[in-house]
Formats: structure tokens, sequence, C-alpha cells
């Protein structure tokens, strides 16, 4: 992203994440979410779900990656914010991509979001970037 | 659940607000980041140094505990999550967790009241700085 301006309306390059049952597990374990709706399926049936869902935190993760890659060294990250609205099952791609909202004062605001294969947006949030070659004019 | 019931859960929740602390001591260890790392496909190598953002999450921070809140529907669902970034975070930190419950309330959802319970939790390096401030919403339904 060497030399690109930062302007409203830039998309950020998508990622497309492949979550499966094995990677709900890993990420159990990492983050001590244990809570069987994430790999436990009859579990997750009886408690009303179409089978075993991704943690909230993993989408969180996915879309802060998102940032953090395009980013590299060239901004810090001061705030970022998540909000999970429909539920994503592994063995679905789901796309993770962002855009600019807005450049001032050498911080941007990012909107951010999770996509899956109907196009439904299972997941919204935002971003807040320091950059940290101001002197560049808002390019980082 | 009727509704009278369900009030009265929030409104024992509600005066909770803010008194409740809990607070956790956590070394921040190479081994555990780069298993988080692995499970979330993100190799990213300043990884190596220090933690990625959402990291603090798996550091099993103690919230305050609330049973009242379990006579409230069956099953618990994540609503969303805020992190304010200060200070990184490096491997060898010692960090020092205080969550409490900073709010609690009621929705109408299309299967019956959810309960929302919000809890804020800061992220104490061992200057004394805080590092990372949380904002968590979770929901019972």
């Amino acid at each position: 992203m060497s030399g690109l301006e930062l302007r409203p309306g830039l998309e950020l390059p998508e990622r497309v994440e492949h979550p499966t049952t094995r990677q709900l597990v890993q990420y159990a374990g990492a983050s001590g979410d244990f809570y069987e709706i994430h790999y436990d399926q009859e579990f997750a049936r009886a408690a009303g779900l179409p089978g075993v869902v991704l943690h909230g935190l993993l989408k969180a993760a996915f879309l802060a990656r998102l940032v953090t890659s395009w980013a590299g060294d060239r901004a810090r990250l001061r705030a970022f914010e998540v909000s999970y609205r429909g539920l994503d099952l592994p063995g679905r791609p789901l796309r993770c991509r962002g855009v600019v909202r807005g450049v001032e004062g050498g911080v941007a605001e990012l909107e951010l979001w999770t996509e899956d294969a109907e196009g439904r947006r299972t997941t919204l949030g935002s971003a807040t970037l320091e950059l940290l070659e101001p002197e560049r004019g808002g390019q980082i | 659940m009727s509704a009278e019931r369900a009030a009265s859960v929030v409104e024992r929740l509600r005066a909770r607000i803010g008194r409740e602390v809990a607070e956790s001591v956590h070394t921040i260890e190479a081994g555990h980041v780069r298993r988080f790392c692995e499970a979330i496909g993100d190799d990213d190598p300043r990884w190596r140094e220090q933690v990625p953002p959402t990291f603090v999450v798996a550091l099993g921070t103690e919230t305050p505990e609330l049973p009242e809140a379990l006579e409230h529907g069956r099953g618990w669902l994540n609503g969303g999550d805020r992190f304010e970034y200060l200070e990184p975070i490096r491997i060898g930190d010692t960090i020092r967790a205080r969550s409490r419950l900073v709010d609690a309330y009621e929705k109408r959802g299309r299967s019956g009241d959810l309960l929302f319970l919000v809890f804020e939790t800061e992220y104490i390096n061992q200057h004394g700085r805080v590092a990372v401030r949380s904002r968590g919403t979770r929901i019972r339904r």
C-alpha cells in the first residue's frame, strides 16, 4: 500500500476466509471459549441453531487482520469495534471487506464487514487508524 | 418466563452496575500467542513480539459473577465487542485485568425478550498504564 492515497471510498483488498470445524476447535482451545455451540453439533441444534457456528470473536479477528495486514507498520490501530448481526457456519466462505470512510488530521476511519455466500452482512465493524507518516499528506 | 420475573432480573442486575469488579493477573506467553495466531490464521511476523488486536479476549479474564442473569432465557449470544488500543501488549508483559458490569437492559427480540449485559475491561500493564480497554456486549436469549 506504499504511496497509496487514502481517500473516502477506497476499498481495502478483500480477504476470503474458509473457516472449518477444525478451526473452530482450534479457536475454542486458544481463546478459552468452550461454549458448545461452536463444536458440538447436537448441542448447537438443541439450542435452535442450524449447526455449530463461528465464534463472533473469530470473525472479529478476521476483520482485525484485514486491517492490520493492509496497514502494515504505516498506521497504528487505535480503536476497533464489531457488532455480530448474523450467524456464520463453518464450510462456507466468508468475505472480509472494508472501505475508508474518512481521513482527517492523520486519522483514518474505516467501515468493515463480513459477508456470507448469500451476500448478507453478518458482522458490522469499524476501525480507527492513526497514520504514522502524516507528513506525506494522507498517504500511507 | 413472565415479563414481571424478567423485569426483576434486570432490576437486580442494574443494582450491580459499576459495583462488582473482578480482577485477574496474566502473563503474556509466547506459546499462547502463537496458538492464538494459528487459530485465527494470522501469520504476520509482528505477532512474534506483540499480540494481535483481539488477543486480550483469550486471557481468560475473570468477569463479575452474575448468577441472576442465568434466570433469563436459555443461552448466550455475543452482541459485539469494542477495543481501544493505548499501548502495545508484548510477549512477557504482565497484565492485570479489571472487569466490571457497566450496563444491563432488555430489548424485545423476534423470539422473546433479550437481556443485554455490557462489561468493560481494562488491561493494565506492569508499568501501571492501561494498554487496552474493551467493552463487550453479551446477550441472554
